[in-house]
């Protein structure tokens, strides 16, 4: 046995010897002072580099339409998808629109302030928007169309030119308020040095791993390996003066270990080894319920978080079968059993399709009081509707003419596949009931779980014909929504976009969508906006290019108080949304944590 | 022949282990019979449903009551929303919102929901509470209200013009035998993440998976017995040929070699029998190996020498003069080779690698899916526990099959 | 002495062939695989673009640097001329890292949790295997069965029964990872105590598995020396029974010996699923993140590293035995 430990311990101090010691001064992360993140970064951090695109660091560099994450970088304004706020960050007060909606005037904050004791000046958020169009990152790509320029007035204050049509129409105001929570401001004398080191090479600049970074936020790197990363807050942050926060946030350290699964992060997650998890947990409310975990959400019952989106089963326009058969695709959505697939894949984390129909609106009341709720209640299907289906399709003349069971069309047994990403647990539970409906109405589905990396490339080219019905989330909240969503699902000007991160993943076409895609950014008369909505929603519940499968928070948001409390709910009056502490408005949660007990 | 049967069934090891292998494929063949019905059907709205006797509520209300007059129930019923701990938490709360507790006694039920009612305030906040903890109390208080005051139920059925008609008045000493309702359902190992019966589609995983395993397995053993026996047999160049191979599959181990190969072939292909032929290529190589060496050992006996005098072909001196020599081998490395098989499938699944979902239930997707619904973190060991048991009896009386014949076979061995 | 050296010469030859196909196959057999990771890495880098022609420069760029653009002949000699200076090449899924970094950060932990895992479980195995054998009856009785059914609990279910038990309803052990999760790698004492604490459950689901299956094995052999001719004989001699058993269980070791080394040759790829439900940071869900992410160059170098050791392990073998086991030089030279 002596022998035995002996060897153990040898073989441990092997290892720690060859592990890479941190230059770091702290060993150990006091508890009391440190706030642990789950279900966030996933793999080794590989850059701090905020004008990038190879940036592994989900703490530090995600920018994010429902509001970006600023600890290291931070936006002009935070956005709050529970009232579609924009509350100031860098900006000072509110930004001011012209009256043709073609010029936005913003102030900054005169406090704002870089790392290395600059001022954030106008020319730092000229330059950040310029290297963008330069270098074609997600800011020059997502807003290149929708801004012109932008140009200082002063040194804190900038005019944002929109990009005007022919007739003198800005293209699209409603993208432009995105910018503003959603961009991360790089310093300008920080991206010249970038480029110089890098030559110019737009490829090399976007790969930068960015050691020698500048930030304005309240944290900055301390540590990371393959293993946990952990952030540490900057006691020079600007942000501590009256115009801001008026003080630090609580925690010192802001950690993330990296875990290899779901599983792992749950575990985890209940052990207390994390405050705040951004993770599907299957039945959370066992973990109070069943084990007296002090693990809670933001809302006590069921669906215990804000839901603003709708993972959705897109159809493949590339297969003719699909494009040409309406019937079959109304057929499937409509025998999909969906209370199951909320009830055991959400484990009813979702509203059911009952409590708030099917439409293009995510659950939310503002954007459901936007469209004619009884002009579409004909079409709002509830599923498993298996004998309306199979009526459908006997109607539609598609039929299982060889007695095998599955239903021909031409003479050929249908058969599809049915695709999401493999360890996207409730999407692939989802993906299997689907599957399921198909084997009630003899339409053969087969489900496919390939590695995310795979399906991203699939389900981004416009050509492909390797998958057939796939899923994939259209986005939940930001500045711009429902419009953005309701493009996402129906604008024929995005089909054969290559490498189409934008919408319309099925490549659906339909003139007159396309049509009120385009009208909405620019009316502005409530009546005529309800009026175009429930119109691209009776398009939509008729043509069935795709279908919803569930609502589904944009962001997941539990919460173990074993060390920490206060943490944002509903309710509490302070207007913070579950975004995970960090994302958006949501980041200010961190500056009224207190320790329990 | 006869007469190794009988050795085989006085080994007591192989009789234990097959008799347990019988056991499991009469379930598997008379459970169905009783139980009809697709195994992947989804019937619980919900996850992990307790293993239990489920009894329609509805039913139960238009079912014939007897009274009970049992002396308990009264305090049981009480005991279900008012455990110990609640006792001590809601004196703990009292104590939070400094409300004064002195001479409060734990166990004076009445004094304790009095003060109780009269001092919670669900939108208190209490200084150092978590929200977890107010959580607690906001539930515990609801279960409180609900619990009554042991009064009359009356229940009543909204007919389809809206009008209410009452259907039962349900006292507390009211009970249902049963067997009287019409709708019961035994769940013995609970439902499982989709809301399938665990029972149910164990027995049908089970069945897939020993086909699995004996696919596999015989594929194995065919490969590995006949690269075996021309190796050990016709030797030479041939031998090195074969054996070369067969060293090229152990340095790339058969697991990689088998994950690698699932991955190319892709889901929407692999059905289980494809799954199971897969296993079978990799796995080949210890047969031939041992069969190699069984054959040398034989290849200059008399018999075999005598039969290469008379001209025999090789064919035929293989099959008759050196294969029932090392049947009884044969056999037992077939026996292992299908509990390897079935254990492959396992972790094959268990990895998102098995065979595609919407036909047939494995073993080791149902174990996949489990920990995928992180079964074994929220306690719901029915889901995942009974398929761990499975593969393991499988394979436990397959090798005591085995260990049972290599007595019979090695006389050294026996006991 | 000139059997040896044919022999020897023999077995180096086929040794050398061997590796050669070993790393052709190491090589070809990844990139067998349907997808494309280049688009893959393409696609995470391009998110976001809305131009064609600058997703398909950025495309091209990494054909370049990954050479996946040259005929797959070349690739192979490209990937041989690197494997002699050391370069295993970058990896996909996990780019810019370097594959020697990856490897080098990983492998250390899955020697150092299956090495000691490997010889414990085998040291014990054999220990009960051969206690069974010389005591029988009923020591044996209980012994065999119960070997029998741990060695036959899959260790996926091994892993997972330990964590539930010890990790989630005991909480004596930590969960998951390789060292404690407030942490930060340094030389401290408080540092290795929970890199220890961390590797009981994944080592004991390993060390448990095996012991069952040892103890059978041995307890085999042992039974089958005992009985041996030569046993009688020294019996009938009159030998102290101690020496007997002495000789007994030597030779009964030596089959047990190559079942060791293969064991620590195929370390690597062997407790892929206990470093999984553990999230231990090994090779082995290294290896399994690299196959799932269509990282060629990763598999490539995780299944070499295998291929080699178990190559090398044979090798070593054969030349030991034919030293030792006189039995085997007999027939090595026949």
């Amino acid at each position: 046995m002596k022998k035995l430990i002996a060897l153990v311990l040898s073989s441990a101090m092997v290892l720690t010897g060859a592990l890479s010691v941190s230059a770091a001064e702290v060993t150990e992360l006091p508890r009391e002072e440190t706030l642990y993140f789950g279900g966030q970064q996933w793999g080794t951090v590989n850059s701090y580099n905020p004008i990038g695109t190879n940036q592994n660091n989900a703490m530090a560099t995600t920018a994010q339409l429902l509001g970006s994450r600023t600890l290291m970088f931070e936006t002009l304004y935070m956005y709050n998808f529970l009232d579609g706020s924009l509350t100031p960050l860098l900006a000072d007060g509110d930004y001011s629109w012209n009256d043709d909606l073609t010029e936005l005037t913003i102030k900054l904050k005169d406090a704002a302030k870089w790392s290395d004791g600059t001022d954030v000046t106008s020319q730092d958020v000229i330059r950040t928007f310029d290297i963008g169009v330069e270098i074609g990152n997600n800011t020059g790509t997502g807003y290149g169309a929708y801004i012109d320029s932008i140009e200082a007035v002063d040194d804190k204050t900038f005019v944002i030119k929109a990009a005007v049509t022919e007739d003198g129409n800005p293209v699209n105001p409603l993208k432009v308020n995105d910018f503003l929570g959603g961009v991360f401001i790089a310093q300008a004398a920080w991206i010249d040095a970038v480029v110089e080191r890098n030559g110019g090479d737009a490829t090399a600049i976007l790969n930068d791993a960015a050691e020698d970074v500048v930030w304005s936020g309240p944290y900055t790197k301390y540590f990371d390996d393959d293993q946990k990363v952990v952030l540490v807050r900057d006691d020079n942050y600007w942000g501590q003066d009256a115009s801001m926060w008026g003080k630090l946030p609580v925690p010192k350290y802001i950690a993330h270990a990296i875990y290899a699964d779901n599983a792992a992060t749950e575990v985890a997650f209940k052990a207390g080894e994390i405050d705040v998890d951004q993770q599907f947990l299957p039945n959370i409310q066992n973990t109070w319920l069943e084990e007296g975990l002090p693990i809670s959400t933001y809302m006590e019952e069921a669906p215990y978080g804000v839901c603003l989106t709708m993972p959705t089963a897109w159809y493949n326009m590339n297969n003719p079968i699909l494009a040409e058969n309406t019937a079959l695709r109304k057929a499937i959505a409509i025998a999909v059993d969906y209370d199951t697939i909320i009830a055991n894949a959400m484990t009813n984390q979702s509203p059911s399709f009952a409590d708030v129909p099917r439409s293009l609106m995510n659950p939310t009341e503002g954007e459901q009081a936007l469209y004619d709720h009884d002009a579409v209640a004909d079409l709002q299907f509830a599923g498993n509707d298996i004998d309306g289906a199979n009526a459908l399709l006997d109607e539609a003349g598609i039929l299982d003419s060889d007695g095998d069971g599955w239903r021909e069309i031409d003479g050929n047994k249908i058969s599809l596949n049915a695709v999401c990403p493999n360890g996207w647990t409730d999407w692939m539970a989802a993906m299997e009931v689907v599957a399921a409906a198909g084997k009630n109405i003899g339409v053969e589905i087969t489900t496919l779980f390939p590695e995310w990396d795979t399906v991203q490339t699939v389900f981004t080219n416009p050509n492909q014909t390797e998958y057939d019905i796939f899923m994939w989330s259209p986005d939940g909240a930001g500045p711009s929504m429902p419009w953005g969503r309701i493009r996402q699902f129906l604008d024929g000007d995005l089909v054969g976009i290559e490498n189409n991160w934008t919408g319309n993943w099925g490549q659906y076409s339909n003139e007159r969508a396309t049509e009120i895609v385009q009208q909405i950014p620019l009316t502005s008369d409530p009546e005529e906006l309800k009026a175009l909505y429930t119109e691209a929603i009776q398009i939509y519940l008729t043509e069935v290019p795709s279908f919803s499968l569930m609502y589904r928070p944009a962001v997941f948001h539990a919460v173990n108080e074993s060390v920490w409390t206060n943490f944002p709910e509903d309710g509490d009056g302070r207007n913070i949304p579950p975004a995970d502490c960090t994302d958006g408005y949501g980041i200010a949660a961190l500056y009224d944590l207190e320790l329990v007990g | 022949m006869k007469n190794t049967l009988r050795q085989i069934f006085h080994s007591s090891k192989f009789v234990v282990g097959f008799l347990i292998f019988v056991g499991l494929l009469a379930v598997i063949f008379i459970y169905p019979v009783f139980h009809p019905g697709n195994p992947l059907d989804m019937i619980g709205v919900g996850t992990f449903a307790k293993p239990g006797t489920y009894v329609s509520l509805y039913d139960s209300v238009t079912t014939q009551t007897q009274v009970l007059k049992l002396p308990e129930a009264a305090d049981k019923r009480l005991a279900k929303v008012l455990s110990d701990e609640d006792r001590v938490k809601i004196v703990n709360y009292l104590t939070a919102i400094e409300v004064d507790v002195e001479g409060l006694d734990y166990s004076d039920t009445d004094a304790l929901l009095e003060a109780w009612r009269a001092n919670y305030d669900e939108s208190l906040k209490p200084k150092g509470m978590t929200k977890a903890e107010r959580n607690y109390y906001k539930r515990l208080n609801n279960s409180l209200n609900s619990m009554g005051s042991q009064g009359e139920m009356i229940v009543t059925e909204k007919d389809p013009s809206g009008e209410e008609k009452q259907m039962a008045v349900i006292g507390t000493e009211d009970y249902v035998n049963v067997k009287d309702v019409a709708n019961t359902k035994n769940l013995v190992f609970g439902t499982d993440n989709f809301g399938r019966d665990v029972l149910k589609e164990l027995v049908s995983a089970a069945k897939t998976s020993i086909q699995i395993g004996l696919i596999a397995g015989t594929v194995a053993t065919f490969i590995g017995l006949l690269l075996g026996l021309l190796s050990g047999y016709v030797g030479g160049l041939l031998d090195d040929i074969i054996m070369f191979i067969t060293n090229i599959f152990t340095v790339i181990p058969s697991f990689v070699l088998l994950i690698l190969i699932s991955y190319s072939i892709g889901q929407d292909k692999r059905g289980a029998p494809v799954v199971a032929l897969v296993i079978g290529l990799t796995s080949w190589t210890w047969t031939a190996r041992s069969v190699r060496s069984q054959v040398i050992s034989l290849r200059n006996r008399d018999h075999v020498n005598l039969s290469r005098l008379s001209g025999h072909s090789l064919g035929r001196i293989l099959l008759t003069d050196i294969l029932p020599y090392i049947a009884s081998y044969v056999v037992m490395a077939f026996i292992l080779q299908v509990s390897s098989g079935i254990l492959a499938e396992a972790q094959l699944s268990l990895l998102g690698l098995g065979p595609k979902t919407t036909e047939v239930p494995t073993l080791g997707l149902m174990m996949n899916w489990a920990m995928l619904y992180s079964a074994h973190l929220n306690g719901s060991w029915w889901a995942y526990f009974p398929v761990i048991f499975t593969i393991t009896l499988i394979s436990f009386s397959l090798n005591l099959m085995n260990t049972g014949l290599d007595q019979v076979f090695n006389p050294t061995l026996r006991d | 002495m000139k059997g040896y050296r044919k022999y020897f010469g023999k077995k180096i030859i086929w040794f050398l062939i061997t590796l050669v196909v070993a790393v052709l196959l190491n090589f070809i057999l990844p990139r067998l695989m349907p997808n494309d990771p280049v688009a893959a890495i393409t696609g995470k880098m391009a998110q976001g673009l809305t131009d064609a022609s600058a997703a398909q420069r950025i495309y091209e760029k990494y054909q370049e640097e990954f050479g996946t653009n040259k005929p797959i002949i070349q690739q192979f000699f490209i990937f041989v001329k690197n494997l002699f200076h050391g370069d295993l090449g970058t990896s996909f899924s996990q780019y810019p890292r370097k594959v020697s970094d990856i490897i080098s950060s990983s492998i250390l932990w899955t020697i150092a949790l299956q090495f000691p895992a490997i010889i414990v479980g085998w040291l014990l195995g054999n220990l009960l295997g051969a206690l069974a054998a010389y005591i029988r009856k009923g020591f044996d009785k209980v012994l065999l069965p119960v070997s029998l059914f741990l060695s036959n609990i899959p260790a996926f279910g091994m892993a997972v029964m330990l964590l539930v038990l010890f990790a989630v309803k005991l909480k004596i052990a930590p969960t998951s990872g390789g060292y404690n999760f407030d942490m930060i790698p340094n030389f401290s004492w408080r540092f290795v105590k929970s890199v220890i604490s961390h590797y009981q459950l994944p080592f004991w689901s390993i060390v448990l598995v095996s012991i069952g299956g040892q103890a059978v094995g041995m307890r085999s052999m042992s039974i089958y020396e005992l009985n041996a001719d030569y046993v009688k004989y020294a019996r009938f001699l009159g030998i102290k029974d101690r020496k007997i058993v002495g000789y007994v269980f030597r030779n009964a070791m030596l089959p047990q010996i190559t079942g060791l080394a293969m064991s620590i040759g195929t370390m690597v790829g062997g407790a892929l699923v206990a470093e999984i439900i553990f999230s231990y940071p090994g090779l082995g869900s290294t290896m399994f993140s690299a196959i799932s992410g269509g990282d060629y160059p990763l598999i490539s170098a995780t299944t070499l590293i295998i291929t080699l050791m178990v190559l090398v392990i044979s090798f070593l073998l054969d030349i030991i035995y034919g030293f030792i086991d006189p039995r085997v030089k007999a027939a090595q030279f026949d």
